[in-house]
Formats: structure tokens, C-alpha cells, sequence
């Protein structure tokens, strides 16, 4: 079957006048499939957003190719068949809300697509509850808090029925609650609605809820795999300047004074399983 | 020095008659209005005009201090209108004040022109009073679809005001954060002559500048990402719809101008 996305040796580099060129992407090679919840991490400046900004043709690769369901982005006649597909959501709330009301922002996207208004009604009203914010349609941007204002974003994005969203970060500029809020509708999105999902984050706990994680590393890819697979290695993780989630640090010191650990926790829910295990049996030998 | 928090429009809610109005109906009659204005003479003719602007407050529901509150920019410039036609039009003397001589003719025409220049001030005030901004920009770009043929970017100049409307809330709370830091490291807005405070202002508008140029930068990016691609081809959610209600206030506020311009 075509993935959703399939980026194919790509690189791609920022012109920044004379001398300042930089390489943000060194052929790179990854496919999304259908349904799956990938969280891309990786630190300040690996490439995260480049990245990302090639899977809807924000930016087209310099060498390479991206394809989204097999349509070639360089394609200019697919452009806006792509940009439905993949839906995007940035890190600055306040920079992605066009309107002055939630549901006149929410409508926004359908709009551009030519739907017909009664439609439009429709999947705004659903889109709005499927992140809970009905009850807020009339509230001006400036009303709302962060996670809240994220939230109608990723409304805006629902509303056009894409296949897939892109999420950049979308709770770097949250405060706690508003970044669970934000993950709460993000599961939502790849459990409840079957939509496949890019995750990018710096958070580990929020990597840890996806079903794949790329690591990326001044612009290749480092380590690709389940998170499982990807945490086990926290000497691997240092390198690359990123943190190993709590737990499963913990469980690596763990294991390194000798405890047999059955697996890599990736919760603590797992942890405090694991542990429960190896003492219960302890005491029952 | 404090920033207000939310100033965007004057808009009043409410379900009025002229709340129920189509904003284009309300645009074009307050335009009618303002030609009225400026094609009557007589003062019975400003009579009648006035008559229909204080019965268009009334069916506004508005407060009337909020529709006077409008007037308080142009206090000066009716003053000076006023005292200026007074003392320096010629005819029959009223009475002098120093060397200045007031006329009956002065007094007269002072009045009248201070007269047009509140009602017009009052009748357009009324259409923001009682449309929400994003309607206003709905019913604006419609009016002025016609004349794309001439190269009038009628949907830019909608989305422009929208995106400014969307945006002044965002910026006023920055300035304020912005100033709040600089005062925080001693910045001193409030004393000094003007070129001082002037001077103090720069720290501000600079981040302020920078910071509106990132943001518009972003904005532009997540609007294409949204698929915007300029007015070709794009439905609306909201459909303004001319009713009976318009029909009614278009026809019988035109006969009652006409006739406020013809009968005198
Ligand atoms: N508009 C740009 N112009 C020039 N260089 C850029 C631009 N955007 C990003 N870069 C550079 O490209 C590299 C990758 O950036 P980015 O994709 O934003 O990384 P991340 O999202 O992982 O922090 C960085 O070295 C960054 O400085
Ligand atoms: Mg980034």
C-alpha cells in the first residue's frame, strides 16, 4: 500500500545569503503509513521542522523527493490536494489563529477548499467537539488560554478532513495543563478518528505514547524504531544531547546494579509492574 | 501607563432592528445619509435628518452616551468650526468680544455645519455600534466585489482588516509585557519633555516591530498550509442574506431623505 508520506533521500539546504548555507536535511529517508502515530525528536536545530515542513510542500527538498500518497510535491496541480492531506499544526497558538472568533478560525480552512456553507457548519461544529471546545465558537483568540487556542489550531486543521496532521511542537509553549489538554485530543486524533499522526517534540514522556519515534540528528536520521526499542539504548540517546525519559533511566541504573529487568518502561505504570514482579517473585522463591 | 485590554471595535451585542440588519444595508444608508448632508441648506431639511438619525439611535437600543461617546475626538474641530463661522463671516453684527464680531449670519451657518458634522459622525458610528467587525468586513467586501473588474483587491483589503482586527488584541498585550520588562530594568515612560518620552518609546516599538514581522511570517506559512490561496474559489460559512427588514429601511429611509433634500 502507498504510505502517506514517503520522503526519498532528501536534503535540503537554507540559502542565507553568500557564504551561510545550511544543511537542515542530509538525505533523509522515511515512509508514514496509514493509522500509525510517529513522534519525531531530536535536539535544537536537528531538522525537526524542515522536516516537516516538506510533508505538506511548505518547503520542496533541494535533491530528493517527497510524496504524499503519490503525489510528488514538486507537483505544482497536487499543491493544494497535498495541503489536504496533510494538515499542519505550528508551535506559536497566537501566530496560526487568522480569525477573530474560534468558529469563524475553525472554518478558515474549509473555506479555501470551496465547501459549501451549510457544510462548512457541519464540520466546524464537529470539529469543534471532537477537541472540546463547543461553547467557546463566538470567543475572540485573545480569550483563550494556550492549550485552548492550540486546541481550535488543530480544530482548523479536523475541519479540512485530512488524512494526516503534522503536529511542530504543539505544546512547547504550553504550560502543564494546556499540554495535556494538547496531548488528550492529539491521542484522540490517532486512537478515536484513525488519523496517522506526526508528533514533533522535545518532551520523552510525549514520545513515549507513539507507536514510533525517529530521532533525528543534525539533519539525518539517528535512531528509528518502536519506543521501546529507541529508549533501550540511553547511552545512544546522551549522544545525540537528548534525555532518556525518567523511568526508564531509572531502570537502567537498575539493571546496571545487577536487578534483571524482564523490559525497557517506557511508564511508570510499566515500572512500578516490573518491579512489582521482581519482588513478588523474589519473596515467593 | 496601561494598555486596555480588549478595544477592538466599538460593537455593542444586542438583537435590535438595527442589530438584524444586513451590514451592507447599513453601510449604504449611512452613506446616504452623509450625501443628504452634505446636499441640504436648509435647517428644516437638518431637522428632518436629525429627527431620523435620533429614531435610528432609539431603535438601536444602544446607550445613547455610547453614540455621543464617538463625538468626543471631534470636540475641537467642532469648536473651532464653530467659533471660526461666528466670528469671521460676514453680516449683521451680534455682539463683539474684543476685537472679534460675532454676526447673526456666522452664528447660523456655525450652527449648521456643527449640526452636519455630529450627525454624520453619529450615523456612522451607529453602524459599528451595531455590526460585529467580522460581519462589517463580510458585508464590506461585498459591497465593494463590483468594482474587482477595475482592480480594486476587494477580498485583500477584507482579509487585511480581519487579520489587523485579529492581530491588535495580540499586539497590545505584548506592548504591554514589553514595557512592563523595560520598566522592570529601570525604563521611565511617564516624565521628561516630549522628545524624552519619545526617546524612552524606541525600546518599545523595536522588539515590538521585530516581534509583528516574525509573526506575520508565521501567519503567512500556516495560512498556506491551510490551503488559503486568495478569494478565487472560497465559500463562506456566513451568508449575509437581504431580507424583508432591509428592504423596508432602504426604501423608507431613501423617500424620507429625498424628501428632506427636495421639500426645502
Ligand atoms: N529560515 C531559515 N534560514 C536559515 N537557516 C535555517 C532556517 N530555518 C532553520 N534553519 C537552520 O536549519 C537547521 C534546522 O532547523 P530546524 O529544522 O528548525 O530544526 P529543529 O526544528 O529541529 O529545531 C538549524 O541549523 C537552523 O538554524
Ligand atoms: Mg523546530
Amino acid at each position: 500500500m502507498e504510505p502517506i508520506i514517503r520522503i526519498e533521500n532528501v536534503s535540503y539546504t537554507y540559502e542565507g545569503g553568500e557564504q551561510d548555507q545550511v544543511e537542515a536535511l542530509l538525505d533523509v529517508n522515511v515512509r508514514v503509513d496509514a493509522g500509525v502515530f510517529v513522534a519525531v525528536i531530536g535536539h535544537n536545530g536537528s531538522g525537526k521542522s524542515t522536516l516537516a515542513k516538506h510533508m505538506n510542500a511548505i518547503l520542496l527538498p533541494t535533491r530528493g523527493d517527497v510524496y504524499v500518497l503519490g503525489m510528488n510535491t514538486r507537483d505544482r496541480s497536487m499543491l493544494w490536494n497535498i495541503r489536504q492531506t496533510v494538515g499542519m499544526v505550528f508551535q506559536n497558538p497566537d501566530n496560526q489563529i487568522v480569525a477573530t472568533t474560534v468558529e469563524e478560525d475553525v472554518a478558515f480552512g474549509p473555506e479555501n477548499l470551496g465547501v459549501p456553507p451549510h457544510e462548512i457548519r457541519r464540520r466546524v461544529d464537529e470539529a469543534l467537539t471532537l477537541v472540546d471546545m463547543r461553547g467557546y465558537e463566538q470567543a475572540g483568540p485573545h480569550q483563550l488560554s494556550g492549550g485552548q487556542k492550540q486546541r481550535v489550531a488543530i480544530a482548523g486543521v479536523i475541519a479540512m478532513r485530512p488524512k494526516c496532521i503534522v503536529l511542530d511542537e504543539p505544546t512547547a509553549m504550553l504550560d502543564p495543563v494546556g499540554r495535556q489538554e494538547v496531548l488528550r485530543t492529539v491521542r484522540r486524533l490517532a486512537s478515536e478518528e484513525g488519523i496517522t499522526v506526526v508528533h514533533i517534540t522535545h518532551f520523552m514522556s510525549e514520545a513515549v505514547m507513539a507507536d514510533r519515534v525517529i530521532v533525528m540528528d543534525d539533519g539525518r536520521i539517528a535512531l528509528d524504531g518502536g519506543p521501546r526499542e529507541v529508549f533501550s539504548s540511553p547511552d545512544a540517546l546522551r549522544r545525540l544531547q537528548l534525555d532518556v525519559p525518567q523511568v526508564t533511566e531509572l531502570a537502567f541504573e537498575l539493571s546496571r546494579r545487577g536487578v534483571k529487568m524482564p523490559r525497557t518502561p517506557l511508564t511508570v505504570k510499566e515500572l512500578a509492574e516490573d518491579v512489582d514482579a521482581l519482588l513478588s517473585g523474589r519473596y515467593a522463591r | 501607563m496601561r494598555m486596555p485590554s480588549v478595544i477592538v471595535g466599538q460593537y455593542i451585542p444586542g438583537d435590535s432592528l438595527l442589530h438584524r440588519l444586513d451590514p451592507r444595508t447599513k453601510i449604504m444608508l449611512s452613506l446616504a445619509i452623509v450625501v443628504a448632508l452634505f446636499s441640504v441648506h436648509s435647517q428644516w431639511s437638518y431637522m428632518m435628518i436629525g429627527v431620523l438619525v435620533l429614531v435610528a439611535v432609539a431603535a438601536s437600543r444602544v446607550p445613547f452616551k455610547m453614540v455621543v461617546r464617538g463625538l468626543r475626538p471631534i470636540v475641537f474641530i467642532l469648536l473651532l468650526t464653530f467659533m471660526l463661522h461666528l466670528f469671521m463671516d460676514p453680516g449683521e453684527e451680534l455682539f463683539v468680544v474684543w476685537r472679534l464680531r460675532a454676526t447673526r449670519e456666522g452664528l447660523a451657518l456655525g450652527l449648521t455645519t456643527a449640526a452636519r458634522l455630529i450627525l454624520l459622525i453619529m450615523a456612522t458610528s451607529l453602524v459599528t455600534l451595531t455590526t460585529s467587525p467580522i460581519v462589517f468586513t463580510d458585508g464590506l467586501e461585498k459591497l465593494l466585489n463590483p468594482f474587482r473588474v477595475i482592480g480594486l483587491p476587494a477580498h485583500e483589503l477584507a482579509m487585511m482588516m480581519t487579520i489587523a482586527l485579529r492581530f491588535i488584541p495580540t499586539l497590545l498585550e505584548e506592548t504591554d509585557k514589553i514595557m512592563k520588562a523595560q520598566m522592570a530594568r529601570g525604563a521611565d515612560f511617564d516624565s521628561g519633555g516630549l522628545i524624552t518620552r519619545a526617546k524612552a518609546m524606541i525600546p518599545i516599538l523595536v522588539p515590538l516591530f521585530v516581534s509583528a514581522f516574525r509573526r506575520a511570517d508565521e501567519l503567512a506559512v500556516a495560512m498556506e498550509a491551510r490551503c488559503y490561496r486568495g478569494g478565487a474559489g472560497r465559500t463562506r460559512m456566513r451568508q449575509l442574506r437581504l431580507g424583508a427588514l432591509d428592504a423596508i429601511a432602504a426604501v423608507g429611509v431613501v423617500a424620507y431623505l429625498t424628501a428632506a433634500v427636495v421639500l426645502f
